[in-house]
Formats: C-alpha cells, sequence, structure tokens
C-alpha cells in the first residue's frame, strides 16, 4: 500500500517536472500572483497589522464557533433561509440532490465551490440524471477535461490556450480559434443560456456574517451572481468554519483574501447575500438553501496544534510561495485542496496521519507559507507534528520515508538529478541552476524567523533534516502525546500573551 | 423541533464538547472586532476630505480597468452618457427606477432606443430585458474610495440584473454617496436591521475579468466589460 503511494508519487511529480508548459505555467502563475500579493501589501501599508487583526478576528470566532454559527443560522432562518447541517460530506450530498429532486431540476448551474469538489458534489448530480455545469471559466474549461483543479485560485493553470481551444471546440462542434477572446466569448454565450434556464444555481461561500445571517461571495468573472440571481432556487455549500462574526469584521477579511490571493484591493465582485428574493424584487432566487459541512473539521476544534487550520480563508498565498507547489503543481497533491494548505487539511480531515503519506512530504519546511498566509497560519509547524504523530501512530520512523518524496525526486538522488539535467528537462528549474540546490530552497528568512528552530546558516534540506530528525525522535520519546499537546497548549498561551493580546479563547 | 434544528443542535453540540465548554449564552466579547484602529483613523482623515475621496475613487476605478468621470451638473452627466451611448451604438436599455434617473430623462434624449424601467412586478420580462440590453444603468447606493468599488442594494426597483447581464454598465455615483473605506459602508449595512436588509449587496470594483485562460486577462467574460462610474457631484 505504501509502497504504491511512494511510486504513485513519484511518477504523479516526474511527470509534472517534465511537462515543460506546467512547470513554466505554474511557475510564471504563482510568481505573477505572489509578486501581486507583495505589491498589494506593500501599497496597503501596515501589513503586519493587518495580518494580526485578521488573526485575532479569525481566532476569535473558532474559538466561539458555536456561538456564531448557531446566531447565522438563526439569522438566516429569519431572511427565510432553509439551513441545513451536514456532519460528513455524504449528508450534505444527499440533502442537496434531495432539493434537487424535489425542484425536479435538470440543470444546475455552479460557481465555484471547494466544498462542492471536496464532497464530489458534481458525480452525485450526475448520477441522479441532473446536468451539472461549472461556470467559472476555468472550472468550465477542466469539466470538460474531466479533471481536478489544480490551483485553488487558478483552477486550469496547467492547460495551454491550444489544449483550451480543443477542448471548447469540440464543446462547440465548431473550429474555435486559439485566442483568449475568442475562447472567452464562446464560453460568455454558452453559458449565459446555461444560467438562464437552469433550475438550481450552486453557489459556494467565502464568508457567512452572523449577525445578519448573510453568506458573501468574491468573485471576478460574474458567475457567481448569475448562478445566485438568474436560478429560482439557490443552494449554499458552506464549510462550517466560514463564518465572521459582524460586516465590520467582513471588511478585514476583504482586505485580505483579494490582495493575498491576486494581488487586487478588492475582487471585482462580493455580494452579500440575505435570504431569497423578498416579495417585490423581481429577481434572486424564491427559494434558498444553505448546507453547513462539517466532514472532520470539528475534529479540529480543541486540538492545540491544529484548530488553526480552521481559520484558512483558502487565498492560495501558501501555494505561491511554497517552492515545492511551484516546481511540482498541484495535480502532485492529489486531492481536492493542494499546495501546504492541502497537505495538512487532507490527512488532518480524515484525521488520519496515516493518509499523510506521499507527497504531503513535500514540504521543505522553509516557513514561505507561514510568512505568505494573511491569518498567520504556521503550517510548517503542523507539517512537523503531522510527522511526528505518524511516528506516534506507529509508522515508524525510517528515514526513507521521512524525507519530503515530491522533492526526494530531484533532489536526494544527485544521479537522477543529473540524469534529467542531462535530458535537458529541468534547464530552467531555477531549484537547481548552478547545481545549487540549497540556495533556492525558499526564503531563508522564513527559517531565521522561524520560531521553533534556532536560525541555521543556509543549510540545505538535506543538511536540515537530520537536525529537524533528532529533534523530532527527541520528542517522540520524551512526550507522550497527551503530556506533548499539553506543552504546546502551555506554549501556545504563554507565548500569546506576550504579544499584542486578542489571544483569548474564552 | 424539526429535523433541520435538531440536526442544527447536534452539530453545535458538538462542537461546544470539542471546545471543551458549555455553548456561551450572551454574545462573546469581541474586542478586535473590525479594521485596526490605525486603519480607520487613516480613512476618517481621507473622508473629511470630499474632493480626495474622488480623486482617488477614480483613480482605483480606472486601474482596474473601468472608466470614471466626474460632473458638476447633471446637464453635463446627460450629455455624456447620451454622446457615449450614441457612439457605442446601443440600442436597448434598462435601468433602476431612481429619482435622479427620472430627472436624468435619459428616455426622452434616447428616444429612439428602447427603454426599460426595473418594475420587480414583472420578474420573467424584466429577465428578457436584462438579457437582451445593451447597456444598464443604474445609481449606486454607496462607493468606496480606498477599493475603487461602488455599492448596489436590491429591491423592487433595482434588480441585481441591470448591474449584471448587459455588457455594458453606467453606474452614476452621487458624491454624496462616497466613503473613504469599506468599514464605513459596512457599519452601514449592519444598521439597516433584519427586517429591511436587502437580499443582494453587490460591491463591483470595475469590468467582469478572467485570467483563467494562460494568464491572459479577458474582460468581460460574464458580467459586463465596460464599466462606467460617473460621478455626480451633489454636494
Ligand atoms: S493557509 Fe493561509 S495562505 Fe494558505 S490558503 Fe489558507 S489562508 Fe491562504
Amino acid at each position: 500500500m505504501k509502497a504504491t503511494n511512494e511510486q504513485t508519487v513519484l511518477e504523479r511529480a516526474k511527470q509534472a517536472l517534465n511537462d515543460e508548459f506546467l512547470r513554466n505555467a505554474v511557475k510564471l502563475t504563482t510568481e505573477k500572483l505572489k509578486n501581486g500579493r507583495l505589491s498589494a501589501a506593500k501599497q496597503l501599508g501596515n501589513w503586519e497589522e493587518w495580518r494580526e487583526r485578521a488573526r485575532q478576528i479569525r481566532q476569535h470566532t473558532i474559538a466561539h464557533l458555536d456561538y456564531y454559527l448557531n446566531q447565522f443560522a438563526d439569522q438566516a432562518r429569519k431572511q427565510g433561509v432553509h439551513v441545513h447541517f451536514a456532519k460528513d460530506g455524504k449528508e450534505a450530498v444527499e440533502i442537496a440532490i434531495r432539493i434537487a429532486i424535489s425542484k425536479q431540476a435538470q440543470t444546475v448551474v455552479k460557481s465555484k465551490s471547494m466544498v462542492s469538489e471536496e464532497i464530489h458534489m458534481n458525480e452525485a448530480l450526475e448520477q441522479n440524471g441532473i446536468e451539472s455545469v461549472e461556470t467559472d471559466l476555468g472550472e468550465y474549461i477542466i469539466q470538460l477535461a474531466g479533471e481536478m483543479p489544480s490551483h485553488i485560485i487558478i483552477p486550469a493553470i496547467h492547460k495551454n490556450r491550444k489544449q483550451i481551444a480543443e477542448l471548447l471546440s469540440r464543446d462547440a462542434n465548431e473550429t474555435l480559434a486559439p485566442d483568449t477572446a475568442v475562447l472567452a466569448g464562446y464560453v460568455r454565450k454558452k453559458l449565459r443560456e446555461k444560467f438562464l434556464a437552469a433550475d438550481i444555481g450552486m453557489t459556494g461561500c467565502n464568508f457567512a456574517i452572523a449577525e445578519t445571517g448573510s453568506i458573501v461571495l468574491f468573485e471576478n468573472e460574474g458567475n457567481a451572481r448569475m448562478v445566485s440571481t438568474l436560478p429560482k432556487t439557490q443552494i449554499t455549500l458552506m464549510g462550517m468554519e466560514r463564518i465572521v462574526p459582524t460586516w465590520d469584521d467582513l471588511e478585514v477579511m476583504a482586505t485580505m483574501l483579494p490582495r493575498s490571493a491576486t494581488g487586487q484591493r478588492l475582487t471585482v465582485y462580493m455580494s452579500g447575500i440575505t435570504g431569497p428574493r423578498r416579495p417585490d424584487d423581481g429577481d434572486g432566487p424564491e427559494e434558498m438553501h444553505v448546507i453547513i459541512l462539517d466532514n472532520g473539521r470539528s475534529l479540529q476544534l480543541g486540538d492545540p496544534e491544529f484548530q488553526e487550520l480552521l481559520h484558512c480563508i483558502r487565498c492560495g498565498a501558501c501555494l505561491n510561495a511554497c517552492p515545492v507547489y511551484r516546481h511540482i503543481g498541484g495535480h502532485s497533491y492529489g486531492s481536492t485542496y493542494s499546495g501546504p494548505i492541502g497537505a495538512v487539511l487532507k490527512p488532518a480531515l480524515n484525521k488520519n496521519v496515516l493518509e499523510w503519506d506521499d507527497v504531503a512530504n513535500a514540504s521543505s519546511l522553509c516557513g514561505a507559507c507561514y510568512e505568505a498566509c494573511p491569518v498567520k497560519i504556521p503550517l510548517h509547524d503542523m507539517l512537523v507534528y503531522l510527522r511526528r504523530r505518524k511516528n506516534e501512530a506507529g509508522a515508524g520512523l525510517c528515514s526513507e520515508k521521512w524525507m519530503m518524496k515530491g522533492f526526494k525526486v530531484v533532489m536526494a538522488k544527485p544521479h537522477r538529478l543529473r540524469a534529467v539535467l542531462k535530458a535537458g528537462r529541468l534547464g530552467q528549474m531555477p531549484l537547481v541552476r548552478d547545481g545549487a540546490i540549497s540556495a533556492h530552497l525558499g526564503p531563508l528568512k522564513g527559517w531565521t524567523a522561524y520560531r521553533r528552530f534556532p536560525a541555521l546558516a543556509k543549510p540545505s534540506f538535506r543538511e536540515r533534516w537530520p537536525h529537524l530528525q533528532a529533534e523530532l525522535k527527541e520528542k517522540a520519546r520524551r512526550a507522550s502525546v497527551k503530556e506533548h499537546v499539553q506543552l504546546r497548549l502551555k506554549q501556545i498561551r504563554e507565548k500569546r500573551t506576550k504579544k499584542t493580546g486578542g489571544n483569548r479563547d474564552e | 423541533m424539526n429535523e433541520q434544528e435538531q440536526a442544527q443542535r447536534q452539530f453545535i453540540v458538538n462542537i461546544s464538547q470539542r471546545l471543551g465548554r458549555p455553548m456561551p449564552k450572551t454574545p462573546p466579547e469581541h474586542p478586535f472586532r473590525g479594521a485596526p484602529p490605525f486603519w480607520k483613523e487613516h480613512t476618517r482623515a481621507i473622508a473629511a476630505d470630499p474632493a480626495r475621496m474622488i480623486a482617488q475613487f477614480i483613480e482605483c476605478w480606472q486601474q482596474a480597468g473601468g472608466e470614471a468621470k466626474s460632473f458638476p451638473s447633471l446637464d453635463g452627466l446627460r450629455t455624456f452618457i447620451v454622446d457615449t451611448a450614441t457612439e457605442m451604438k446601443a440600442r436597448a436599455f434598462i435601468r433602476h427606477r431612481h429619482p435622479l434617473l427620472d430627472e436624468l430623462k435619459l428616455e426622452e434624449e434616447l428616444s429612439e432606443s428602447d427603454w426599460t424601467v426595473w418594475d420587480g412586478q414583472r420578474p420573467e420580462e424584466m429577465k428578457n430585458k436584462a438579457n437582451a440590453a445593451d447597456i444598464g444603468v443604474i445609481v449606486a447606493d454607496y462607493a468606496v474610495s480606498a477599493t475603487g468599488t461602488i455599492v448596489t442594494m436590491s429591491s423592487a426597483d433595482k434588480g441585481r440584473s441591470v448591474s449584471l447581464l448587459p455588457p455594458m454598465l453606467i453606474a452614476i455615483v452621487p458624491a454624496s454617496c462616497i466613503r473613504s473605506s469599506l468599514g464605513e459602508v459596512m457599519s452601514q449595512i449592519s444598521a439597516i436591521g433584519m427586517e429591511r436588509m436587502p437580499a443582494g449587496i453587490h460591491f463591483i470594483s470595475g469590468p467582469s475579468r478572467s485570467a483563467d485562460i494562460e494568464n491572459d486577462l479577458t474582460i468581460g467574460v460574464h458580467g459586463p466589460g465596460i464599466v462606467y462610474a460617473l460621478i455626480f457631484e451633489d454636494r
């Protein structure tokens, strides 16, 4: 089983590394997004203070999630929303299908929703004979291709214009020129008909506002607005952690999310939707459902090492910052959520560290993800905890297994690296240019600013690893899980009372 | 207790248990609500200077790819819209029902064109008209200078489709509606109260766009690709 996984990740990563277009596309795009974020942060000013405020709000909300979720549900019901709670993906899908069947729906138009991917909503709809159409341009393209999104913000990052033109031409039954305007124009026309005819609009939910029972959608294309304006029934899929207490708090999220995702001041559209259309309104859904999903999220609550995972606002900044992601692309992670956040989220949601197998190892622990994160989630710490827990769960502490395997493909085996270099495949990888692997392994300031490890003098990953490993071994030896958890709790408390405040969980 | 409420109870009880305490009965103290203090001070200073807010709004809106212009009089505004619409050869219009638009009398100036005034009582007709229109015309409820954003709230007179379905949008922004930060609009929204909350509150910051095909920026993917924010200096 493990061996299979290993092969799979090796293959997936190799495949990605061999696909020159993909490599360049991911590199260029993530670079562009990353620079966009950096200049947006600079332009705004006081970025660290904003980050801290965003973290405080997320922490406060999650620490009182029961209260705010209850408030949200009560307020939304007052506005006429049907609020459903689903403890897992299966339940959420069942609820949605039940609604769709009761509406005798033939077509569902969808705007981007990670939750929908997480619970395989499209497959369930199709199995019930209901057409489901992704309407975000990138999502539409990958739906036609029958693939998974490879980036939170730019799902079709791995497709080139010619491939897209071929896909859309097949869809159109005529040849479309590989020209962005032509292709986008075709999709606009095609999907407009779908929007107008669909029975149900299905959306995700970026934030839900407890004080008024509103849901908030961020987007650039206008498809989420279409989906929540034209069909008679709206179904919104919402992860239970999406809450913010008030509209005031939304200002902070609206300041951080678009800047961190794409470098925009604000997405082109931000829509606050509060219930179905009012009796005199001429548009908007007549019926609105919100399905609130747990699916392993509540397992993070009360866990001092992972509760902060629920602070995530799904901006994708950690992907763009991650040296590993930027070289292997999202598909190598083999799950809905990719990059550093995906590497932690997947095993955490399943509460199964043994699932944290292959490519999650593909992290250089350089701390770039933490530095990029607008809500300051210590993802690099969490990766270490996962490694430790996997060991505690009895998976054994074998150095081979512990090595990050995605990078190992090109890094750990110099002969392989040389072979690939000879084949001319890796010429453009800054990572290995000049044969100087270590210097490019992520910003070193990530290490010096990193609170758990002392500043090391420009160590290579392989130099770093034994160090880390020794620390982990030592920790595993002296602390049982429970003791360690308590220790960590204490550390968190101490650390936080020393800082600016706003850390009270009570 | 119905089935939905029961599911809610179980769901919430589980969360409280995981958090290791009973559910709070009173609203939790929330000392870090909203934007940090320095930001509120900063935007308050800008808010004291209306000309600066207008300039900032125009700059941001244009940076996002929109057109923006400020008009001291209704006549100037009217002439600009008529000229632009004529130049674009627009034939069909749909607009919000709003006193300022009534006063502009665009229908009289562009009498050759097909005009629809939003009427919530005729939803099917409105949908078709909005879909067929070349230009949607609205009056913004608010605008935000820090982000270059206009805000429109749905009602029986103000369909959401007007700012969404036509390929071109003209939003008239009364200068008195411009706020310096998102937060100022947010607190107005909080104050509306549950009974009068609009179903759709839309913040719009430029033309519909996508970079999904090879990072190549495309404008007007689903929503309007041409967007005018025309400021009317009403104060
Ligand atoms: S972990 Fe942080 S950086 Fe990564 S997607 Fe979530 S909020 Fe964004």
